[in-house]
């Protein structure tokens, strides 16, 4: 089976002879190709081709179209992006600056006739053409509620969001949301088959149940009410969201679930059953300090959690640059031993 | 009829509702409780209180540390107005976020909460050099540099607490100012900060207000 079938049968629940194994090592291309960050960045080429040469030197299911996460900034007016050759690009201007400036916040027409989505539409097309018909090709995009981060800062959003105008944070909110539609049919119409939803506010590690049910929640159905939540994966950026699993499956009826490595992945599994893929995170800034040994250890605890009844996937966080490839080797080969069903 | 009184504002501050907040505040003042009543019977006891949930309670979230800590920053800033005599100061701290780092939200958390705690404290931005929390935490003869990165490679790397901690050595003031550190990737793994050259860490914006306080204490006793 190639890893795209694979993939499916995981959704389905249908035989496969192991889990899918993902993987998202971003900022390594650049190191891979022997470039500045900037540099690499800059081209789709490069960016497409260290995620081709990462995929090969690992073995491993996925490829990412995702350059950084402040590029949705640049396709609504952000102008700086703060590299370092460390880590991941930071955004460094925001397009509001001031609550004056939601008014003039324009969501492109065409997402993909916009200068910064060019390089995108070029590693898209590579990945596309050369992995695929065989390999799950990953997109990444915002929420309309967590968006706003993105474009006036995470502090200067939560002021707005929780004492500012209520009219105001619903137009800021209603192009948030209008630009992840665009945006989600511009990847599926590139290729992206995978789509991680990363959506912060739908934890009540961000906000209380309360404001989940009557904020989070509906502007997370609004953006996806037009294209699907097929291929959709629910991502809170790394935050625990246990306690909503049922509640976004019933309302929103996602069906991948990108699992914290801080909740309880038992619990999760139980949650989601065979409704869906439930996927088990390993804690990668803990591999940072791991021994390859202890890495093992932890991919064959979560391997043996999550795949009883099937309906599972192992996947990674941020990967930092500082996870020794000794790390990255140790975990993808536990990830395919254990992986394994019988 | 203090008591009533720290009930409706704990209740405003967890739900989240400044306005509530404030309503509770302006009534009390109209009421003839003093401005220093309300700073350390209602507002710290609130900011206390948090902290205490937290611990016990794994469902408080961000709105709510974002909002103790504004909400009492900005209560605490008007009662100061009207304080008979200033306040005495429990000591000094510089903030900011670690080179390479704009992240601001959680070092906004901890101001807000340092200033109802009646700390001192500088705020140095976002991106901020090592070389410059050490100047400024001499300049502003603080006791603490608090380095607050979400990003792995900026609390890690470096240009970060470690260079802080390089520098304070080289400098030696090791002795006279601590170092605390706060962030996502130090949730993720709890000796991290130790790596780092930290003194201590925080798990949380609110929480780091005890922390610093522990901190400024050792190098500054009562």
């Amino acid at each position: 089976m190639t890893p795209l079938e694979i993939l499916v049968a995981a959704v389905s629940g249908s035989p496969a002879p192991r889990i899918p194994v993902f993987c998202n090592l971003l900022d390594q291309g650049a190191h891979e190709l022997g470039l500045h960050q900037k540099d690499y960045f800059a081209s789709g080429e490069r960016v497409a081709e260290g995620q081709l040469r990462m995929r090969a030197r690992y073995g491993y299911d996925n490829v990412w179209s995702l350059f950084y996460v402040g590029k949705e900034a640049e396709l609504l007016g952000s102008r700086e992006i703060l590299f370092d050759d460390d880590g991941s690009p930071n955004v460094a201007d925001f397009a509001i600056k001031s609550w004056d400036d939601i008014a003039k916040l324009e969501v492109p027409e065409d997402i993909t006739a916009h200068p910064a989505w060019a390089e995108t539409g070029r590693c898209l097309k590579i990945l596309k053409d050369e992995v695929g018909a065989t390999h799950p090709l990953c997109a990444y995009l915002t929420a309309s509620s967590t968006l706003p981060a993105l474009l006036m800062g995470m502090d200067k959003w939560m002021e707005l969001l929780l004492t500012g105008p209520t009219d105001l944070r619903d137009e800021l909110l209603k192009k948030c949301s209008e630009f992840y539609q665009k945006e989600a049919a511009a990847y599926r119409a590139a290729g992206a088959n995978v789509l991680v939803y990363s959506t912060p506010f739908g934890s009540t590690s961000m906000v209380g149940k309360k404001r989940f049910q009557e904020f989070s929640l509906p502007w997370m159905r609004r953006d996806l009410a037009p294209g699907g939540v097929g291929g959709i994966v629910y991502y809170c950026g790394m935050a625990p969201f246990n306690n909503v699993i049922e509640q976004v499956m019933d309302e929103l009826n996602i069906g991948v679930y990108y699992i914290s490595p801080m909740a309880d992945l038992a619990e999760a599994k139980a949650l989601i059953g065979g409704r869906g893929l439930t996927c088990g995170v390993i804690d990668d800034i803990k591999l940072i300090h791991w021994t390859p040994e202890d890495t093992r250890a932890e991919v064959k605890r979560l391997c043996e959690i999550g795949m009883v009844g099937q309906h599972f996937l192992f996947g990674t966080g941020v990967m930092p640059l500082a996870v020794p490839e000794a790390n990255i080797r140790a975990m993808l080969e536990a990830a395919f031993e254990y992986g394994r069903y019988a | 009829m203090l008591n009533n009184i720290i009930k409706a504002y704990n209740e405003a501050v967890f739900e989240t509702d400044s306005e509530a907040a404030f309503s509770v505040v302006n009534q009390a003042l109209a009421d003839g409780i003093t401005a220093e009543d309300i700073v350390f019977q209602v507002v710290i006891p609130a900011v206390e209180e948090m902290m205490s949930r937290i611990t016990k309670d794994p469902d408080t979230n961000l709105a709510q540390h974002f909002m103790t800590a504004q909400i009492a920053a900005s209560v605490t800033e008007k009662m100061l107005e009207k304080f008979q005599h200033p306040p005495e100061i429990i000591g000094r701290v510089v903030i900011g976020t670690a080179s390479g780092d704009l992240h601001s939200l959680g070092k906004r958390i901890v101001m807000g909460c340092l200033k109802a705690l009646m700390v001192d404290v500088t705020d140095l931005g976002v991106n901020v050099p090592a070389e410059r929390f050490v100047d400024e935490a001499v300049a502003f003869d603080a006791q603490v540099i608090a380095v607050s990165a979400m990003m792995v490679h900026t609390a890690t790397g470096p240009k970060g607490a470690m260079r802080v901690r390089e520098l304070l050595r080289e400098r030696g003031l090791e002795d006279r100012i601590r170092i605390v550190v706060g962030g996502a990737p130090y949730r993720f793994d709890e000796q991290l900060y130790k790596t780092v050259g930290a003194d201590a860490w925080a798990a949380d914006g609110v929480s780091a207000g005890k922390v610093i306080i522990n901190l400024i204490r050792e190098v500054r006793p009562s």
